[in-house]
């Protein structure tokens, strides 16, 4: 099931340059959306204009081997500020569809959620951080995490 | 249905002389004239001749070189293609699993099983239980979107904890256009044809992050009754749909049309594409899909920009205040003020604050030196804060797009200009003024698309066409501490007008910006500059132009509409002059189906004082 949720993404991700998922610094937060403002007209008259592509960066830092961190990694690199708003709330279905990514189990999720939560500002230091050193950073959290740390193994 | 019969007898033929493969290829009768296969193939009855053409524009889609425009010819080689021996991927039962499974139910061929690992790997991975509609919303402040835009969802099966719908695929239909196409090129050949269209498929969040937080529309999501056959027979017909292209046409073939033809598959004589007339407005293909009792269950998603004008609308008002200053810089997120509120308010206020940050920074441009930083402490801040949950979601409206009034419009109406009776009536093909009831649509907006005005005068009998709207497009969007966007006004067409002597019928094109503010609940006040062009040789230098102002009042409720104000407008190419209007115009609305309308005017043009009113009934259909 994780297996196709990977398979999932990558199958939405197909059309965009992206070498190996969850091997990279990943969108910087808060980088905004130049050049995507609405189209007046490409709205009327419904259509896309092929530049309209959401920004992803590729690198060479923090490879992960395990699927599920993958999954996770692509999926922040492109909700990054969500996934941090929903963060420091401690709720929010950003943060749920994590929880899904990585197959936590609904026992686990309130204390996963908590322990995000709680950890803002070490996933976060500040505001140039990028999706890969925030994956990075959630890997060690859950790592330390007696319960959780087996959904995170490589 | 005679064909029935026919094929129904081939069948009992078939079925008593078939007992081994090896049989030549059964024949089909007039099968190929079935609705299901017309559907497959995407077949429409040709306009001025007999016989049938596929909106498919693609030689790959068709396994017979006739098969554009022969159903007969289609059906006999996708029936030798399928039966063929061979396997794999490129085997035309592996290319085209909608059509084999149709032919073989009909024919009543053997199901032998056959390895296409593409296409289940591509099943699987879609994992799909049922299909939700999704309907994009008219956006703020632009009601050049008020048509919508409609796409569909796969939904996974929802009975276990790894669904989640964010993940979920869509598939949707729309314009290649190419990058360096400017805006106006893709208009022109959105609307006249030029581009091919493509189908994609995506995962959801990124489609709820291009329409929710980009565009800011609010997207409802209808859930289809589809059985698990129906689905998957959806699946295998968008299967044989990929690559393929039909050219794109924004009035009638267009994102909503081709979704309407794939649930035509999936569910057979639901027959969507029947209602489909000049023109398929996706709030329409809704309506549409809604009366057909194709809906289990319907779903608001509100955007960000609803998100956060509900959230901080229920901030109490010198929170809002609190707010607008963080937001602006000129209160620290640590300040006294903010950390000395209890938790639960102090976590409401970081959150509405946040939201409207990042609201401003997408929609407004600020500029991330300051934008950043300060999202940053927000969250920061509000990581300290256990136990209180994110701010409620915005209700979902009382009334859905697809609940409001009909789009067409047909209007009669009695009046008086001057001393002169007459008669009009009023066409208008799309879509809605700010006088038409207004549930289901947005507030101050306005789109009309063709409308003719057209006048009887009784006293000399003579028949004169008023005006003619070719588009008009008005948006009125209240500004306030948070908010402050500009209203504005565009229109063209052809209009009567006064030259002293007479009332010619002149081209004219107009437009006008300004500013809207609410005062109370529902009334809100405009103030825009205008300026006018008309254009004909009646006209003194063939043309004039004027720069004039119009200043207004506008309520409405799901009861009553009313829009009252003047205009001024100063005439300064020919004839030097001024023109003044004074007008009210109202509409009383009866459910979504009628609304009853008045308005008059009284003007001074040329010196002299002129009074034009009229009361009609306008029909929604």
């Amino acid at each position: 099931m994780k297996k196709l949720i990977a398979g999932a993404i990558l199958l939405g991700a197909s059309s965009m340059a992206f070498a190996q998922p969850g091997c990279g610094v990943g969108a910087m937060i808060w980088k905004g959306q130049s050049g995507v403002a609405p189209h007046v007209l490409a709205a009327t008259t419904n259509g896309t204009f092929g530049n309209q592509t959401f920004g992803m960066t590729t690198g060479t830092l923090g490879c992960q081997t395990n699927q599920a961190v993958q999954s996770m990694a692509m999926y922040m690199d492109s909700n990054i500020d969500k996934v941090a708003r929903d963060m420091s709330r401690g709720s929010g279905e950003n943060l749920d569809t994590l929880a899904v990514l990585l197959g936590v189990e609904e026992a686990d999720r309130d204390s996963f959620r908590q322990i995000l939560q709680d950890n803002f500002a070490t996933i976060f230091p500040n505001s140039e951080t990028t999706s890969g050193e925030a994956v990075d950073a959630i890997v060690a959290l859950l790592e330390k995490d007696e319960a959780l740390s087996r959904y995170v193994a490589a | 249905m005679r064909t029935t019969l026919q094929y129904g007898l081939a069948l009992i033929w078939l079925a008593s002389g078939t007992d081994t493969l090896a049989t030549p290829l059964p024949d089909t009768g007039q099968l190929h004239e079935h609705p299901d296969w017309l559907t497959l193939i995407h077949y429409q009855p040709n306009r001025y001749t007999e016989g049938y053409t596929s909106q498919a524009d693609d030689s790959d889609f068709f396994l017979s070189e006739a098969g554009k425009h022969s159903p007969e010819a289609e059906l006999q080689a996708t029936l030798a293609a399928i039966t063929a021996p061979g396997e794999g991927d490129s085997h035309a039962r592996c290319r085209f699993p909608a059509r084999d499974q149709w032919l073989r139910e009909q024919l009543d061929l053997p199901h032998s099983d056959l390895q296409c690992p593409e296409y289940d790997d591509w099943k699987a991975t879609l994992n799909t239980e049922t299909v939700t509609l999704v309907f994009a919303a008219s956006y703020l402040n632009s009601p050049s979107s008020m048509f919508g835009h409609t796409f569909i969802r796969l939904d996974p099966p929802q009975d276990d904890d790894e669904a989640d719908l964010l993940l979920a695929n869509t598939i949707s239909y729309a314009a290649d256009a190419a990058a360096h196409d400017s805006e106006i090129l893709f208009a022109y050949k959105g609307i006249f044809g030029g581009y091919p269209g493509i189908t994609s498929i995506k995962p959801y969040y990124e489609m709820v992050r291009l329409y929710s937080d980009i565009e800011h529309r609010d997207l409802w999501e209808y859930q289809l009754n589809l059985t698990q056959d129906e689905v998957d027979v959806m699946l295998a017909h968008a299967w044989e749909l990929r690559d393929i292209n039909f050219d794109y046409y924004f009035f009638d073939e267009n994102c909503a049309y081709r979704l309407l033809a794939l649930i035509d598959v999936a569910r057979p004589g639901a027959d969507l594409l029947a209602e489909v007339s000049t023109h398929a407005i996706p709030s329409d293909t809704v309506r549409w899909v809604v009366d057909k009792e194709l809906v289990e269950e319907v779903k608001y998603r509100p955007s960000a920009a609803t998100t956060v004008t509900y959230s901080l609308d229920n901030l109490p008002a010198a929170h809002q205040t609190l707010a607008a200053a963080v937001a602006n810089g000129y209160v620290a997120v640590d300040a006294d003020e903010v950390r000395r509120l209890p938790a639960r308010e102090r976590a409401h206020l970081l959150d509405a604050t946040y939201d409207y940050v990042r609201y401003q920074s997408e929609a407004d441009a600020w500029p991330r030196e300051h934008a950043a930083p300060l999202s940053h402490e927000l969250l920061r801040t509000r990581s300290q804060i256990d136990g209180v949950a994110a701010p409620e979601k915005p209700p979902q409206p009382d009334v859905r797009d697809d609940q409001g009034h009909d789009t067409l419009r047909f209007s009669v109406a009695g009046g008086r200009m001057g001393d002169r009776n007459f008669s009009q009536l009023t066409l208008r093909p799309a879509y809605h003024d700010v006088l038409d009831p207004p549930a289901g649509y947005r507030g101050g907006a306005q789109l009309q698309f063709l409308r003719l005005d057209a006048r009887y005068y009784t006293d000399n009998d003579e028949l004169q066409m008023e005006q003619i709207v070719g588009v008009e497009i008005r948006s009125l969007s209240p500004r306030n501490q948070f908010f402050s966007p500009l209203s504005w006004q565009v229109g063209f067409g052809g209009r009567r007008t006064d030259i002293e002597t007479d009332r010619v019928f002149t081209p004219y094109l107009e437009g006008g910006a300004g500013g809207s503010w609410m005062l109370g609940a529902s009334v809100q006040a405009f103030a825009l500059a205008t300026a006018d062009l008309e254009i004909d040789d009646d006209l003194s230098k063939g043309y004039d132009a004027a720069p004039g102002a119009d200043l207004g009042l506008l309520h409405q409720n799901n009861r009553f509409s009313l829009l009252a104000g003047v205009k001024t407008k100063a005439w300064i190419v020919g004839n030097q002059h001024r023109q003044d209007q004074l007008y009210t115009k109202a509409g009383w609305h009866f459910g979504r189906d009628f609304s009853l309308f008045g308005e008059f005017t009284r003007e001074d043009h040329y010196d002299r004082y002129r009074t034009t009113w009229q009361l009609g009934l306008h029909a929604y259909f």
